[in-house]
C-alpha cells in the first residue's frame, strides 16, 4: 500500500554512528563525498571503500538494505559508464568493430566512476538511515544559524523542511483516498493516452489542493496558538552538544583527509592504466 | 437469493515484510437484495478494508465475492462494472468533491458510465432530490456550501450511478445531531423508495439500531457477529466490550441486568427501555 | 467566587465575506460571558451557532468587531500581550492531523515551551509530564502519523498543556474520532481539570460529554440562549430540542417514566444515578 512508504529512509538503531550528533555526520558526510571527488587512483578509492564498510558495520544497518539505497541510481550508472567507454580513448583498443572502438582505459574509468558514484550515494544514505529527519533538520538549523548575521534566516527553510517531513505521510494517505473514491465512481487513472491521463487527474488535485489549503490554513493557526512567532526566541529541547563520540569522529574525518591525499601523492595520477596493463 | 457475498475473503497487506497486516481474516457475509445492513467495529476492525472489497477498489489476497453469483474478479470488464453496480460513499466524502458546479459533480459517475445527457441529466435531478439538492443549488460551486450540504451533495454523486448496493462508510460522522439525523433519514427514504441494498458501515450502534435489517460486527479482522439488531443486542455487553459504542439507554439495561433485574439487553430506543421498564414496575406492583 | 479567566463583554464578530459588497450575519452577536478559574465548561450548539468562533475569539486569533474579550484581565486587542494570553489559554482544534508540527511526538510537544524559550532541561520536565498526564508518555518516541485519532488528539492536548496555560479551550476535539478514542480523550480533558485545576471550555455536540461538565452554556444562532448547570441546562428538554440538539437519553427517559407516575427524582443526568434511582424505587 502507498501509505507504508517510509520517507527520509531513516533506520532507528541503537549504534554509536546513531548516537553521533547531527552535525558530526552532515561533516564527515560532506566531507566523504568531496575526498571521493578528489581521490584520484583506485588505491584512494580502496580506501574510501574500506572506510564506508567501516561506517557501516558500526552502523549496525544490515548491507541488503544499503544496497538497497542504491537500486534507484543503476540507470545513472549505466549511462555514465556507457559515456566514458564511448569518450575515453586510452590504453589498449579490445573492441573495434565499425564505428564501436573499445579501449581499456575506457573501462577502467567507467568501473572507477560506478564505484565512485555508489560510494557517494552509499555515505548519503548512510547519513539519512542513521539520522532522524527531525535531528537532521536540527542539525542543519543550527550550523546555518551563524547566516542570520547576514540577514539569511535558515529558521525558516528548516521549519519549511519539518513541517514538509511531518505531512507528506498525511498528504500521501490521503491521495490514497482520493483516488479510491473518485475510482468508485468510475474515475481511471491508468489507462489512456497522455491528456487523457492528464484530465483524469483533475478529480485527483483539485480536492487535494483545497483540502491542503485548509490544512494549512489549520495548522497556522494552530502553531499561531501555541506561540510560535517566526523562531524568534526559540530554544530547543535536545540541545546539541558534541560528546567524546563526536570529538573522535573529527579526528577520523582528518585522518581520513589526510589518507586520501598523501595516496593521491604517493600512488600518483592515474595509474589504473598501470595497474591494468600490468595484470594483462 | 444471494445478491452481494463474499468466501472466505482474507487481505494481507505487506507481505514479506516486518509489517505485514491481515486487515481481513476469512469474511464471510451473505446479503440478500433490499437489505439494510448496518457493518459496525472498531477502529481497524476491518470494516472499511471489507466494503473496499465488495465494489472491486481492493483486489482479495484469497477467497472471492460474488455478485449476483458472478466473481467479480471474473475479467477486467467485470471489475470495472463492478465500481458502478455497488456504489461507494467513503468517509468525510465532501473533501473529494472537485468540479464546478454541484451538477457537474454529481455527474461525474454517470458520465464516466459513458450515459448520454439526456440520462445523465435525469439521475443527476433525481439524485439530487434523493439527498435534498434543491435545483438551484445545482448551479453552485460545491465549495460555496455548507458542511452538511457538502456531505449531502457527495452521497449524490454515488446514488446517481443508480447503483444496485449501496455503501455509506461513516455516513454522519463528525455532524451534529441535527445533520445526523438528516443523512439517516435520508438514507432510510432511499431505500424504502429504491428497494435496493443498502449498506452503512459504523462504530456506533446509535445511528443504525433502530432501522437496520440485518447488523455484522466486525472485531479483529473477521466477522464477530451477524444477525438482526434483536439478536446483536442479546449480547449488548459484548459490544462495549469489543470498544463499540451501545446507546446510552442499552447502557442502562445491561447494568440493571447485571444487578440481577429479570430485563433484557435488547434495548435500544429509549420507548424500548421505557416499556421494558413499565412492564417491570407493574410486575413488582408499582404502577 | 472564584476569579474570572475569560470575559466576553457584548462581543460581535463577523467574517469577511469573499464577495465584495456583501456583508455576513454575524457569527456571534452581542456575547456576554464569563469563564471562572477552575471550571469545567462545556459549549453546546449545533454546526453554524458561532461556538467555534468562540474559541478563536477567547485566545485573540480572532479579534471582536465590538465589544471585548478579555484574558486575566489583559485585552485581546492589546497586541504586546498577544504571547502572555495565547500561553494563558491555549486551544486545541478538531482534527488532530492539522495541529502537529514535528515528526516525532515528543518534539511535537516541545514545540510550545520553544517557542516561550524557556530552558531546555525545564522543557524536558514539562514534555515528559505532560505526555504523561494524557497518558500517552510510552510513545513519546513515535511518529505521530502512525498514531490513532485519539492518541494524536492527545499529544495535540499535551502539546498546549506544556506551555502551561491556565485554561484550555478545546474545539470539537472528539468529533472525528471513535468511541475509544472518544473515551481517552475525555478522560485525560478531566484529568486536566481535576488534578491541574486548569479550567476548561469544552465545546461539542455530544451531550453525554456535555453532562461531565459543571455548566453548560448552549448557544443558537450567535447568541447565548442558556447558562446553567448540566441539570438546570437538560431539564428544559423541549428547549434544547427546539434547536436541533439531543437530550441524553436518560433525561428523556426519566422524563417518560415521571408522566407515568414512577417518582424518580428530578434531576438525574449520568446513567449511574439513573440506575440507582431505579433500583432504589424497585426495592421500595
Amino acid at each position: 500500500m502507498i501509505k507504508d512508504i517510509t520517507i527520509g529512509q531513516y533506520f532507528p538503531m541503537n549504534s554509536p554512528i546513531h548516537r553521533l550528533d547531527p552535525r558530526t555526520k552532515l561533516l564527515f558526510a560532506t566531507v566523504y563525498i568531496v575526498m571521493t571527488f578528489v581521490s584520484n587512483n583506485f588505491v584512494g578509492l580502496l580506501f574510501c571503500f574500506i572506510t564506508a564498510c567501516i561506517v557501516i558495520a558500526v552502523s549496525k544497518i544490515p548491507v541488503k538494505t544499503v544496497l538497497k539505497g542504491l537500486r534507484p541510481i543503476l540507470l545513472i550508472v549505466i549511462i555514465t559508464s556507457l559515456l566514458q567507454i564511448a569518450y575515453v580513448k586510452t590504453g589498449i583498443v579490445l573492441v573495434d568493430v565499425w564505428r564501436i572502438k573499445i579501449t581499456s582505459g575506457g573501462i577502467l574509468m567507467a568501473v572507477f566512476m560506478t564505484v565512485r558514484i555508489a560510494l557517494l550515494i552509499v555515505m548519503s544514505t548512510m547519513l539519512t538511515y542513521t539520522t532522524s529527519p527531525t535531528s537532521l533538520t536540527n542539525g542543519l538549523d543550527r550550523i546555518f544559524a551563524p547566516l542570520k548575521k547576514i540577514g539569511i534566516d535558515f529558521h525558516t527553510v528548516t521549519m519549511i523542511m519539518t513541517i514538509a517531513l511531518r505531512f507528506i505521510p498525511t498528504l500521501i494517505e490521503e491521495v490514497d483516498k482520493i483516488m479510491n473514491a473518485q475510482k468508485s465512481r468510475g474515475a481511471n487513472f491508468d489507462n489512456g493516452n497522455i491528456i487523457k491521463r492528464a484530465k483524469a487527474l483533475i478529480p485527483l488535485f483539485i480536492p487535494l489542493l483545497f483540502n491542503s489549503i485548509r490544512r494549512a490554513y489549520e495548522l497556522a493557526n494552530a502553531m499561531t496558538c501555541r506561540c510560535y512567532n517566526g523562531g524568534k526566541g526559540k530554544t530547543t529541547m535536545n540541545a546539541l552538544k558534541m560528546k567524546k563520540g563526536d570529538y573522535f569522529a573529527v579526528i577520523i574525518s582528518a585522518a581520513f583527509v589526510a589518507g586520501v591525499i598523501l595516496l593521491n601523492i604517493y600512488c600518483g595520477e592515474y595509474n589504473a592504466e598501470f595497474t591494468f596493463n600490468a595484470a594483462v | 437469493m444471494s445478491h452481494l457475498k463474499t468466501e472466505n475473503l482474507s487481505y494481507v497487506y505487506g507481505e514479506g515484510t516486518p509489517f505485514k497486516i491481515t486487515a481481513l481474516d476469512n469474511v464471510n457475509i451473505d446479503l440478500e437484495k433490499g437489505e439494510l445492513v448496518a457493518i459496525i467495529g472498531h477502529t481497524g476492525s476491518g470494516k472499511s478494508t471489507l466494503v473496499q472489497h465488495l465494489n472491486g477498489l481492493l483486489k482479495p489476497t484469497e477467497g472471492k465475492i460474488f455478485l449476483d453469483d458472478e466473481n467479480i474478479w471474473e475479467s477486467k470488464s467485470k471489475v470495472y462494472d463492478t465500481r458502478f453496480r455497488v456504489g461507494l460513499c467513503f468517509q468525510y466524502p465532501e473533501y473529494q468533491l472537485f468540479e464546478s458546479t454541484v451538477y457537474k459533480d454529481i455527474a461525474f459517475g454517470p458520465t464516466n458510465m459513458g450515459l448520454n445527457e439526456k440520462e445523465i441529466d435525469e439521475r443527476v435531478r433525481s439524485a439530487a432530490k434523493y439527498v435534498g439538492i434543491p435545483d438551484g443549488m445545482l448551479a453552485k460551486s460545491p465549495f460555496d456550501l455548507s458542511g452538511g450540504e457538502k456531505r449531502r451533495v457527495a452521497i449524490a454523486g454515488v446514488i446517481s450511478m443508480e447503483p444496485e448496493v449501496l455503501i455509506l462508510d461513516e455516513p454522519t460522522s463528525g455532524l451534529d445531531p441535527r445533520g445526523r439525523e438528516q443523512i439517516l433519514g435520508l438514507i432510510k427514504n432511499y431505500r424504502e423508495k429504491t428497494g435496493k441494498t443498502v449498506i452503512i458501515v459504523s462504530h456506533s450502534m446509535d445511528d443504525v439500531a433502530r432501522f437496520a435489517t440485518k447488523v455484522i460486527v466486525m472485531n479483529d479482522s473477521r466477522v464477530e457477529n451477524s444477525g438482526t439488531v434483536d439478536e446483536i443486542f442479546e449480547n449488548s455487553s459484548r459490544l462495549s466490550e469489543i470498544g463499540l459504542s451501545v446507546p446510552q439507554i442499552t447502557e442502562i439495561f445491561i447494568r440493571l441486568k447485571k444487578m440481577g433485574y429479570p430485563v433484557s439487553e435488547k434495548v435500544y430506543t429509549v420507548e424500548q427501555g421505557h416499556s421494558e421498564l413499565m412492564r417491570l414496575f407493574a410486575e413488582r406492583g408499582i404502577v | 467566587m472564584a476569579e474570572s479567566i475569560i470575559e466576553f463583554n457584548n462581543v460581535t464578530f463577523r467574517y469577511e465575506s469573499d464577495e465584495e459588497g456583501v456583508t455576513l450575519p454575524p457569527a456571534v452577536s452581542d456575547f456576554s460571558l464569563k469563564i471562572y478559574e477552575g471550571e469545567f465548561v462545556a459549549v453546546l450548539g449545533h454546526n453554524g451557532s458561532g461556538k467555534s468562533t468562540l474559541a478563536k475569539l477567547a485566545n485573540g486569533l480572532l479579534l471582536p468587531e465590538s465589544g471585548t474579550v478579555t484574558v486575566s484581565g489583559m485585552d485581546t486587542k492589546d497586541e504586546e500581550k498577544d504571547i502572555e494570553i495565547k500561553q494563558t489559554v491555549g486551544v486545541v482544534f478538531q482534527n488532530p492531523d492539522n495541529q502537529i508540527v514535528a515528526t516525532i511526538v515528543e518534539e511535537d510537544v516541545a514545540f510550545g515551551p520553544e517557542n516561550l524559550g524557556i530552558e531546555p532541561s525545564e522543557i524536558r520536565r514539562r514534555v515528559d509530564d505532560s505526555l504523561k498526564i494524557v497518558g500517552m508518555y510510552k510513545y513519546r518516541r513515535h511518529e505521530p502519523h502512525k498514531l490513532s485519532g485519539g492518541q494524536k488528539q492527545r499529544v495535540a492536548i499535551a502539546g498546549i498543556i506544556a506551555m502551561e496555560p491556565r485554561c484550555i479551550i478545546l474545539d470539537e476535539p472528539t468529533a472525528m474520532l471513535d468511541p475509544v478514542g472518544r473515551r481517552d480523550v475525555m478522560k485525560a480533558i478531566k484529568r486536566l481539570n481535576k488534578e491541574l485545576n486548569i479550567t476548561v471550555v469544552y465545546i461539542t455536540h455530544y451531550m453525554e460529554e456535555a453532562c461531565e461538565a459543571d455548566r453548560i452554556v448552549v448557544m443558537d444562532d450567535a447568541r447565548l440562549l442558556m447558562d446553567g448547570t448540566p441539570r438546570e441546562v437538560f431539564s428544559n428538554t423541549e428547549k434544547i430540542r427546539s434547536i436541533g440538539l439531543d437530550v441524553p437519553q436518560t433525561c428523556s427517559l426519566a422524563e417518560m417514566l415521571r408522566k407515568d407516575g414512577i417518582r424518580l427524582k428530578n434531576d438525574l443526568l449520568s446513567i449511574d444515578e439513573l440506575v440507582e434511582n431505579i433500583d432504589d424505587i424497585l426495592k421500595g
